[in-house]
Order: C-alpha cells, then structure tokens, then sequence
C-alpha cells in the first residue's frame, strides 16, 4: 500500500512537470491552431540548456532554468517569424510540415553537436522522507516550480494587458486587429511562450533524469495526451491533464510491466478522443 | 473640414473587382450615410478605408495624411475605428472585457474608467451584464456591445456598418438616439444602415453607392427629395 501511495505521489510530482510541457503546446495550439510538432525537440533543447550552462558555469540548475526560459522564449519568437508566420494562414497540413521542419533541424544540428549518447545534470537535492515515504528533492522542486510557472501563466493571461490580447487574438484575430492589437506580434508572443513553457519544462526534467537529444519526443507524446485530456487550447486543464497522467504512470507500473505505460496512455487518448473530444475540462468551441 | 478622405479608391477582393473609383469625404463632427444596395460595395468600402483591405488603386487621406497603407491596427490607434458587420465580438470574454478590449489604442487607455462609466450610462442593459461571457447575449445587447467597444476606443473616426440589423424597433430608435448623443460630442462618424429614410433622417451628408461607385452625393435632406432615391431606396 504504502508502496503505491509512494507511486502515486511521485507521479503527481512529475505530472506538474508534464502539465507546464503541455500548457505550452496547448497554448500554441488554443490561440493560432497550430500543432507545434518542434515541441520535443525544443523540450530536449530545455534539457541541453540547462546541462551546458550548470557544466560550463557550475550555476545552480534552478538559475539555469531562468536563463533557459528566456532563450527558449527568444527562441519561438524567431521560430514564429521564420517558420511559421507565412504559413500561418494556411491549411494546417502547412503549418504541420513547417513545425516538423523545425523539428529536423533541431534534431539534426543536435545530434551533429551533441551525438546521441545519454547526458545527465549532476545535481542532487537529497530526499525528502515522510513516514514510510520517501520522494527525490529534485522532483518535489520541479513540482513547485511547475506550480509557480503555471500560476504565473494564469496571472499573466488573465490579468495583464498583453495575456488580455492573446486571448482576444486566439478568440478573434480580425476584431482584436480592429482594436489597435497588432496581431501578427501577438502570435509571436505566443508563439514564444509556448516555447518557453516546454524549454522550462524540459529543463525541470534535465534535474532527475538523464537524457539525449532524442528525449524530448517521449515528453511531446505526453504533451498530446495532456492537451487532449484537458482539452486542448486549454493551459489550465492541461496542467490538471498533466496531473493525472503522472499519476497513471506512477500507478500503472506497480500493476503491470512499465513497457504497457505508453499502450495504456494512447488507449486514454483514443478513448477521450472519441467520446470526449473537448477534453475532461472542456476548451475553446 | 474633411477629416477622412477617400480619393479614386478601387479594391477587391483577390482577382474580383468590387471599388471602381470612390470618392468620398467625411467633415469634420459629422454624420456621413453610405447608402446602397446588397452588394454595392459599402462593407467593401469601409473595409478598405480601415485597412483590412489594401486598395489596389487611389488614396486615403486622414487629417491630412496618407493612410492608403496602414494596417487595420495602426488606423485604430490613429483613431479610426471599426464598428464591423456581424459585430465581431470577443465571444468568450465578459461584455466588460470586451469594452475594456475597446480601449486597446494608447490613446484611449488612460480614458477607460471615463469610457466605461460613459458608455455604461448609454447602455444600462450592458452594466447590468457586465460580467456576462458576450457570446451569450441577445441579439440586441450584442450589437450594443459592438457599439459600446467602438466608443471605447475614443475615436476621431467612427464606422459603423450596420447599425440595426435584425434589431427590433424600439431598440433601432434608441441606437440612433445614441448616435445623435455622439454626433453632439463632435465625432465625425460614417454610418450604413439598412433603414434608408432613419438614415437620411439622422445624417448631415449621404453617398448613394452603386455597383462599386458612388452614384450620388450630397446633403442627406435633398438626397431624401431625389426621385431616385425615393423610388430605389425608400421603396416610395
Ligand atoms: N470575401 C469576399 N470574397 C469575394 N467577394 C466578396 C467578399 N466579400 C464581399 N464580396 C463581394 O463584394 C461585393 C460587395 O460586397 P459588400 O459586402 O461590400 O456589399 P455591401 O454593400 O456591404 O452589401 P450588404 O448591404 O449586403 O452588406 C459583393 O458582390 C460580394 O459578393
Ligand atoms: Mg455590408
């Protein structure tokens, strides 16, 4: 039992990582219907940030993290600008291929720069034990981090002027343009912060595991699961479809072999796709 | 004083022409009616001026400025605003989300408290539903909304293209009530509205627009007189 209970918890610590990974490709998707396929690759890029800058400057990973959620920012800024702006427009197909384009370079450049071989941070924050419970100071970390991040990404859309824009432009791009917003550089922004939230999260995740350039495509999988489950366009319910999902892979092992995580998490996303398609918490119409 | 001017103006859409050469001014404090038939051009007309379309052939002119190339946002923050067809609301934000949303240009930001007490007292029905989603308004409310977010924006310019469709008529006389209130304040404003003779009625100067050119102009009271007008679009 205890043993379960023990899952469980630890998979709730690791599902607010996955939930701020999902928010950001949520987020993409809710305001400018765009699936951004570069998603794991700019998690993996979230976890290379933060290995180079804690290697090269011995910074604690948290302050790494910082720095690597700007770049990550700047980052999809530029994406948007190069990639995804002209096809913005277009049948989805386009943006799909511009998205998956991205992520080849990514994944090219990096296995060029960094070969395929498992990287970790070597960084430890002890453990913390209660009762017959016994959980890694990292992952409980990460998950108020990814608490801190998600309030923070609520804060900003619902209570400032530029998160007040990009839910005007994701509800109607023409009439925010008729009120002065200047769309195109919203959908940047956006664009940005999607980016941004999977480079954070990819970053939180570089502290407990190891991992190659190639890691970040198990995370954008989750990340799917997680938008469908909370209902995609949604960030708040992706963070409670991050929740669960933890907690089902932390549970699922103590049952069955942990090769069956990702069979049971796709029969999930089938199952809600058909007879929930706006997801456990509802999304934009 | 002609605050806005459009000159020679020809637009379409992709391949199709619809403008073949408008000309039209808006005086400064005044209220201008576009008039015409389904499909005369006067949605296409005011689309084009707020730079949701770029003119393919002639110039805009506001305050003595050359705008023919602004995007839709720059008009806005210049203060030519948009009161569009079909309302285009913000659906799932509050009707005061959707006002404050209206004073997105800079230069009605620090006017949002005025604004909202201003426009609260114009439309009681919108402060009562203040933090109702507007998606979920009556039809009605929604086009006050859609008025309401307009004069948010504190504009030098208003469009608005279709004051009154589908509205009962009570309240189509109570929105131009509104619209005499506003023309009081010294808005130049540009109006088209379905109901020719209230439009004529309310408005200093008519364009009369056909098949993508204006066909007729001047003072709305005379052009209320023409023959043609009255037997085209008074239905008299
Ligand atoms: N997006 C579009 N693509 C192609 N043609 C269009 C488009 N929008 C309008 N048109 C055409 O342009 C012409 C003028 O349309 P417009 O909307 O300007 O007319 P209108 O005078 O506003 O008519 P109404 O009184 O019905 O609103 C019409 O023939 C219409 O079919
Ligand atoms: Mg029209």
């Amino acid at each position: 039992m205890d043993f379960i209970l023990a899952s469980v918890i630890d998979g709730l610590l690791l599902g607010f990582v996955y939930g701020v990974a999902a928010m950001g490709l949520t987020l993409i998707w809710g305001v400018m219907n765009v699936i951004n396929l570069s998603h794991g690759p700019i998690i993996a890029l979230g976890m290379f940030g933060v290995y180079l800058i804690f290697g090269a400057f011995s910074l604690n990973p948290y302050v790494a993290i910082l720095i690597v959620a700007v770049l990550g920012l700047v980052l999809g800024v530029a994406i948007y600008y190069v990639a995804v702006q002209r096809v913005i427009n277009a049948p989805h197909l386009s943006t799909l291929l511009a998205t998956f384009s991205v992520n080849m370079i990514i994944i090219g450049l990096g296995t060029a720069i960094f070969s395929a071989s498992p990287r970790n941070v070597e960084f430890s924050l002890g453990s913390l034990t209660l009762g017959p419970i016994t959980l890694l100071g990292t992952r409980v970390v990460a998950a108020f981090a990814a608490m801190l991040v998600a309030g923070a990404l609520y804060l900003f859309l619902y209570r400032t002027r530029y998160g007040r824009y990009i839910r005007a432009v994701a509800n109607n791009r023409d009439a925010a343009e008729l009120m002065g917003v200047p769309s195109n550089r919203i959908l940047a922004l956006s664009f940005g912060l999607g980016t941004m939230l999977a480079a954070i999260a990819g970053g939180l995740i570089a502290t407990f595991f190891p991992f190659t350039i190639l890691a970040g495509g198990a995370y954008e999988l989750k990340s799917f699961v997680i938008g469908v489950l909370g209902g995609l366009g949604n960030p708040i319910g992706a963070l409670f479809g991050g929740l669960i999902l933890g907690v089902l892979e932390g549970i699922i092992p103590t049952f069955m072999p942990t090769t069956w995580v990702p069979v049971v998490e796709f029969l999930l996303f089938v199952l809600i796709l058909l007879v929930r398609p706006q997801g456990l918490f509802g999304a934009k119409s | 004083m002609a605050v806005l001017e459009i000159r020679n103006v020809t637009s379409g859409y992709g391949e199709v022409q619809i403008l073949w050469g408008v000309d039209i001014s808006l005086e400064e404090g005044k209220l201008t009616s576009l008039v015409g038939a389904n499909g005369a051009g006067k949605t296409t007309t005011m689309r084009t001026v707020m730079g949701l379309l770029k003119p393919w052939g002639g110039s805009i002119w506001f305050n003595g400025q050359d705008v023919s190339k602004l995007p839709a946002n720059a008009m806005a923050e210049m203060g030519v605003v948009l009161v569009p067809e079909g309302r285009q609301l913000f659906t799932d934000m509050s009707v005061e989300e959707n006002l404050i949303m209206g004073a997105s240009p800079k230069r009605a930001r620090d006017l949002v408290d005025t604004n909202l007490e201003r426009v609260y007292t114009m439309f009681p029905r919108l402060k009562e539903r203040r933090v109702q989603k507007s998606g979920t308004l009556s039809g009605g409310e929604q086009q006050m909304l859609a008025v309401a977010r307009g004069i948010m924006a504190n504009p030098i310019v208003l469009m608005i293209d279709e004051l009154s469709l589908g509205l009962a008529p009570v309240l189509v006389l109570d929105l131009f009530e509104t619209l005499r209130e506003l023309k009081q304040t010294g808005l130049t404003m540009m109006l088209v509205e379905q109901n020719v003779q209230m439009a004529l009625a309310v408005s200093d100067n008519a364009y009369v627009l056909a098949q993508g050119k204006v066909e007729l102009q001047g003072p709305s009271r005379e052009l209320a007189r023409n023959e043609h007008v009255r037997s085209a679009y008074l239905g008299l």
